[in-house]
């Protein structure tokens, strides 16, 4: 599968970067580490006339830890880099916990931050190549108007399948979009739209360039858990992040989150997860109940090889695991 | 023969692994020609359909593109078994699975290439579709191919001794209906093929075709080019670079090799065709989804007395190697143990799927799977232990099976004696707790087919090997390196017998202008067959170079040792190691040195000769100094009478047992194997690290098709053509694997070896079966054991509120297939395709029965 022709940018500053796409506005298509994007175009599902290479604008390859504490992450810091960062492990290590499940350890070295927040979503009907698809018939996320996974449907329900946006959720973690007007700066909870081919909240002519994680946010425990069928290379194929806060082990919970991903078009904090919490010491029947939240929360259907009632099932375990292992520390 | 072997039974880097690892070596798709162009396939949108019209104008015209073909250009029907020549390297009248193959387009680029193929119009009428093998044996119209009624290609009917009477005498009668799904080679290169013709300098016209192919079998290609392109063999040169795994998927001709010629001849400039990996899932040749209902009959004491089986195989829409497929399934069922009677049905069904093949362990694997489960249903219900039940019916060789099969060596029980200690059975069986077991399960293979798909007189294999005055050895095989080790084990056994070092030994392979003929990689026949013939060719060129030995050391021929890359008198004492002699200069075997000539005329009559002296004055004495060897299976080994008898029937037969040791959890159905114990009978291990590598990679290979690979369709339409839905195990989820190699020393193998590359795979799906069954007693009739399967039959153990996790198909009690194997849920209809939807066109013409399998 050959790519199609385009031409290659590679600006060095988010200026000219965002010159470029406000210039291509629609015809462009932004390269981070390209694990997701270089496939998904030889299988023609993006066919951009211009591609904007960005990794080389340095500043965006940084963790930082910020004056006034807090953190700040670039779009282009590398899901390894995330593992290995010592601060990231010790004030915030639901995020690294995430980060160590994507793919494999030579895809991590290339994947980015920025790449994961902004993933395509996914779906059996929809990451095939475009003789696959002519065999099948084009669906809503791409060149036609069907859904093969909710037929006569008009919502397209292809999987949000990144795993470290549930870990940044319940970091109540910011994204800084840089656009032709400056940069903004929203809640990463704000970026979903909820459908699996509008995605993202982001105008043809902006990129995400940065992360923040408040300070007031560190020292939560974590877990992250996540259903895959191999051990490695693996998307999720559901996923559970939690934070707890609490003086230890048997005290009682003084915060908590919990999100899920690979279950819905986006990811999705579980509403009701932290009421059920906060106040009570960690115990088994706890982890359940939160549990029953998140499945609540999850809408899994035939996105991919596993039956949605396998997944929904899962959805419960698992997010009681997380709870129990986050609580215990 | 020496007692010692010098260099056979040690344990040595393969001979082409340098240049695997650092990339210097070269596989098909590294290959480039001037004026090469790039061949697109266009494949078929739907399962079956007639094609009425191909317009090829607005592709044409596309830039880059330089020719067309279809299926009139090489309009000649061909297949890999004489009794099934039913594909066409491009469709002539119809589509038979979603990615047959109807047109190439060759073109300057591949962008160029996949342009035209979106510009090229093909007219379809479409046909009703058989996608479920028990429906499609129902067909009575709408077939697949014509001249097979019902889409039944093959069904053989066996009974040996008397099954009837032998179930009537037994105490307990087990029978149940078992499963296994589809599952694909995964070879890490996907096929590959570069085809050029020279001109002909007297008439320049197109002459002589050379291809290079990732092929498991340079000669039935050859065979096939001949055939199809309508030249003489003598005209097409077939050559096989590195290949990067076969498993089968390699081992007859895929349609983009003779592709590939057609549309070099067409554009008269070469080609290469390299399939992307779905390509490589439509190509496909893998191993077959199956039912096995499935009947035994024990004695009280664990004796076997009957075993009935019906076996039905979903083979696709064309033939392949289906007869020998399902022939192998019977003839192999009965033949591990020694089992008195035996009845056996088996079918292959056509289905609008891509066809079905050979791979590892060919035929054996899904029976075994349903045999050795079954045997421990019956230990657990007359509460034997598995181990003794095996022992208690062990085949007492020499003899011959029931069906035939003629067994000399049997190294199983010490297999089974293996596992049994180093995995302490005995005492850890049944006593892990809720939640881990251990699970045991045997299996064997052939070591080569006795007798060859195409009937002739001729051997099975040829070796000639050449020695010049360099002392440099040319061994010349047809036999393919496909990764197993195929040219290191030539250079061992030739190695050797001649007593020289290993790196003389060169091995040219698999390149039909300069190879004897070998019918090629499959069956695990290279070892014992190329194997045997190279010991041959060794022994034939070495009795030249004995005779003018003999002549130097005044001695007779059979007093002459060769070893360690000297020769000399048995008795002698020899001062020199060969190391010192080198370093004394006597190593120039073309023109030696006046001073070395000078010294050797000085010294007394000598008790040695270096390997180059030898060398030198067997070609100064005779001429050329070359060897030939073949090998030819023997007439009492190649079988029975009966129709279908010969398959089965090999010259040696290897043996595996196993115990598998796996943790379920019970929350989640995810399996977990921690250790597998595998003990491989081999005959003797000419080079025990490939050996171990062998053994490994089928067990490896066999927790994949035990626990996550499985090949999931929908309407015909492959759900999972890609590495990443398709999922082979990672290193993550591999076990540690402890080897085991047992030496039965067959009188037929070259120095008592027989195959290891395929025997152990089919033991590892039962092992851990009925591991799963000890640690949390469930009883998974279907394979891939699953996550969702598991939990499912969980669940029903405990009268769990009852969650439709497989469809509402209990793994426990498999009945049906389901076409998407239980993994794709959907409500209702499922899925509105386009308008073309085969779906679709199926309600409107709701006057016609609908032959659509699947179950939504």
């Amino acid at each position: 599968m050959a790519l199609s022709e385009f031409q290659l940018f590679r600006p060095k500053t988010i200026q000219s970067a965002v010159a470029l796409l406000a210039q291509h506005k629609g015809d462009i298509q932004v390269l981070a580490g390209g694990t997701d994007l270089l496939p998904s175009m030889r299988q023609k599902l993006f066919a951009p006339k211009y591609v904007l290479d960005i990794r080389g604008v340095e500043e965006l390859k940084r963790i930082r830890v910020l004056a006034g504490g807090g953190l700040e992450i670039g779009a282009l810091v590398t899901l390894s880099q995330i593992e290995d960062s010592e601060f990231i492990r010790r004030n915030y290590p639901v995020l690294r916990k995430a980060a160590m499940t994507i793919a494999s350890p030579i895809l991590r070295n290339m994947g980015t931050i920025g790449g994961n927040i902004c993933l395509d979503t996914r779906c059996l009907w929809y990451n095939q190549s475009y003789a696959w698809r002519t065999s099948c018939g084009f669906c809503i996320k791409k060149d036609g108007s069907l859904c093969h996974v909710a037929p006569g449907g008009s919502k397209c329900w292809a999987v949000f399948s990144g795993d470290t946006p549930p870990a940044l959720l319940c970091l109540g973690a910011e994204i800084e979009i840089a656009g032709p007007g400056g940069t903004r700066r929203i809640a990463l909870a704000d970026l979903y739209t909820g459908l699996g081919d509008t995605r993202l909240k982001i105008a043809k002519d902006e990129m995400l360039t940065r992360v923040f994680i408040r300070e007031s946010m560190s020292g939560y425990r974590g877990a992250y858990q996540k259903l895959r069928v191999r051990g490695s290379i693996d998307y999720p194929l559901a996923g559970v992040a939690v934070i707890v806060k609490s003086s230890g082990r048997h005290a009682p919970v003084q915060d908590a989150k919990v999100a899920i991903t690979a279950v819905n078009p986006s990811p999705m904090l579980v509403v009701g997860a932290d009421h059920a919490l906060i106040g009570r010491a960690v115990d088994e029947h706890i982890a359940t109940v939160v549990g029953e939240l998140a499945a609540r929360t999850a809408k899994p259907l035939t996105t991919s090889a596993l039956t949605p009632e396998y997944r929904r099932e899962m959805i419960k375990v698992f997010a009681k695991r997380a709870v129990l292992e986050a609580a215990a520390g | 023969m020496q007692k010692e072997f010098s260099i056979i039974g040690k344990p040595v880097a393969l001979v082409d692994a340098a240049q695997k690892t650092t990339g210097l070596g070269k596989y098909t798709d590294d290959l480039s020609l001037p004026g090469m162009l790039v061949g697109k396939i266009l494949h078929s949108p739907y399962p079956h359909a007639r094609i009425r019209k191909i317009d090829l104008t607005r592709a044409r015209a596309v830039q880059g593109v330089v020719a067309i073909v279809t299926g009139q250009d090489a309009p000649t029907s061909y297949g890999i078994l004489p009794i099934g020549h039913d594909e066409h390297a491009l469709v002539v009248d119809k589509v038979r699975y979603v990615g047959d193959n109807i047109a190439c387009v060759a073109a300057t680029t591949e962008a160029a290439a996949e342009n035209a193929l979106e510009l090229i119009d093909v007219e379809y009428e479409l046909l009703p579709a058989w996608f479920d093998p028990e429906d499609s044996m129902k067909a009575e119209s709408n077939l697949i191919h014509e001249n097979k009624p019902h889409n039944i290609e093959k069904e053989y009917h066996h009974v040996f001794g008397d099954p009837e009477r032998g179930l009537a005498e037994a105490d307990y009668v087990a029978e149940a209906r078992y499963m296994a799904n589809e599952v694909t080679h995964a070879a890490m290169e996907p096929h590959s093929t570069l085809a050029s013709f020279e001109f002909d300098p007297q008439t320049g016209k197109q002459g002589r075709l050379t291809v290079w192919s990732s092929t498991q079998v340079p000669y039935y290609l050859q065979h096939k080019l001949s055939l199809v392109l309508d030249m003489p063999m003598s005209q097409i040169r077939v050559i096989k670079p590195l290949v990067g795994g076969g498993f089968g998927g390699k081992s007859e001709v895929i349609p983009l090799e003779i592709i590939a010629a057609v549309a070099a001849r067409a554009a008269k400039t070469p080609v290469k065709i390299t399939y992307t990996r779905e390509e490589v899932f439509w190509a496909h040749r893998g191993r077959p989804r199956t039912i096995i209902d499935l009947k035994t009959g024990v004695k009280n004491d664990g004796r076997i007395t009957a075993v009935r089986a019906r076996v039905v195989q979903d083979g696709g829409g064309y033939c392949s190697y289906g007869p020998v497929t399902i022939l192998y399934s019977g003839a192999l069922l009965g033949a591990l143990y020694d089992i008195p009677n035996v009845q056996y049905d088996g079918y292959r069904v056509l289905t609008n799927k891509p066809a079905c093949g050979a791979m590892r362990g060919h035929g054996t694997v899904n029976v075994r799977f349903a045999f050795e489960s079954q045997l421990d249903e019956i230990c657990a219900h007359l509460k034997l232990d598995a181990a003794a039940v095996r022992r208690k019916n062990l085949l007492k060789p020499p003899c011959v099976t029931v069906n035939g099969l003629r067994v000399l060596s049997y190294g199983l029980p010490e297999c089974i004696e293996k596992v049994a200690n180093a995995s302490q059975w005995p005492v850890r069986r049944g006593r892990l707790g809720r939640g881990r077991g251990i699970g045991m399960a045997c299996s064997h293979y052939v070591s080569g087919a006795a007798n060859s798909i195409i009937k002739s007189d001729m051997p099975h294999s040829t070796v000639n090997i050449k020695i010049d005055r360099d002392g440099g050895v040319v061994v010349y095989t047809g036999a393919s390196e496909i990764g197993q080790g195929s040219d290191t084990m030539t250079a061992q056994i030739v190695a050797e017998v001649l007593g020289c070092s290993m790196k003389r030994v060169k091995v040219i392979a698999a390149d039909t202008d300069l190879t004897p003929i070998d019918l090629g990689s499959y069956s695990s026949r290279v070892t014992l067959m190329s194997g045997n013939a190279a010991q041959r060719a060794a022994e034939d060129v070495r009795k030249k170079i004995e005779q003018a030995a003999a002549k130097k050391l005044n001695c007779s021929q059979e007093e002459l040792v060769f070893r360690g890359d000297l020769i000399w008198r048995r008795g002698a004492e020899l001062e020199n190691t060969g190391e010192q002699l080198r370093a004394q200069g006597r190593i120039e075997g073309q023109i030696l040195r006046e001073s070395v000539l000078q010294e050797r005329k000085e010294q007394d009559a000598r008790d040695h000769l270096s390997f180059e002296e030898a060398v030198v004055a067997a070609i100064d004495f005779s001429g050329t100094l070359t060897g030939t060897g073949s090998y030819a299976p023997p007439a009492d080994a190649r079988g029975g009478k009966f129709k279908g008898a010969g398959v089965g029937p090999s010259p040696a037969y290897s043996y595996s047992a196993q115990v598998a040791e796996v943790s379920v959890d019970e929350e989640t159905g995810q399996v977990t194997v921690h250790k597998i114990w595998a003990a491989h009978d081999c005959g003797r291990a000419l080079n025990p690290v490939a050996v171990e590598g062998q053994v490994v990679g089928s067990v490896w290979m066999g927790l994949g098709q035990a626990l996550q690979e499985e090949m999931i369709w929908k309407d015909g339409l492959l759900m999972n053509p890609g590495l990443l839905e398709y999922r082979s195990p990672s290193s993550v989820e591999s076990p540690e694997i402890e080897t085991f190699i047992v030496e039965s020393v067959d009188p037929e193998g070259p120095f008592g070896a027989k195959e290891a590359g395929e025997g152990s795979l089919a033991a590892t799906i039962p092992a851990i079966a009925n591991a799963i069954y000890d640690a949390v007693g469930i009883r998974l009739r279907e394979a891939p054991f699953t996550p969702e399967r598991v939990l499912a039959a969980l669940r029903a153990q405990k009268s769990q509120k009852k969650v439709n996790m497989t469809e509402g198909v209990d793994p426990e009690r498999p009945v049906s297939f389901r076409e998407h194997g239980g993994s794709l849920c959907f409500r209702g209809k499922g899925p509105t395709r386009h308008p073309l939807d085969p779906a679709v066109r199926e309600q409107s013409k709701a006057e016609q029965p609908s032959p659509v399998g699947g179950d939504d």
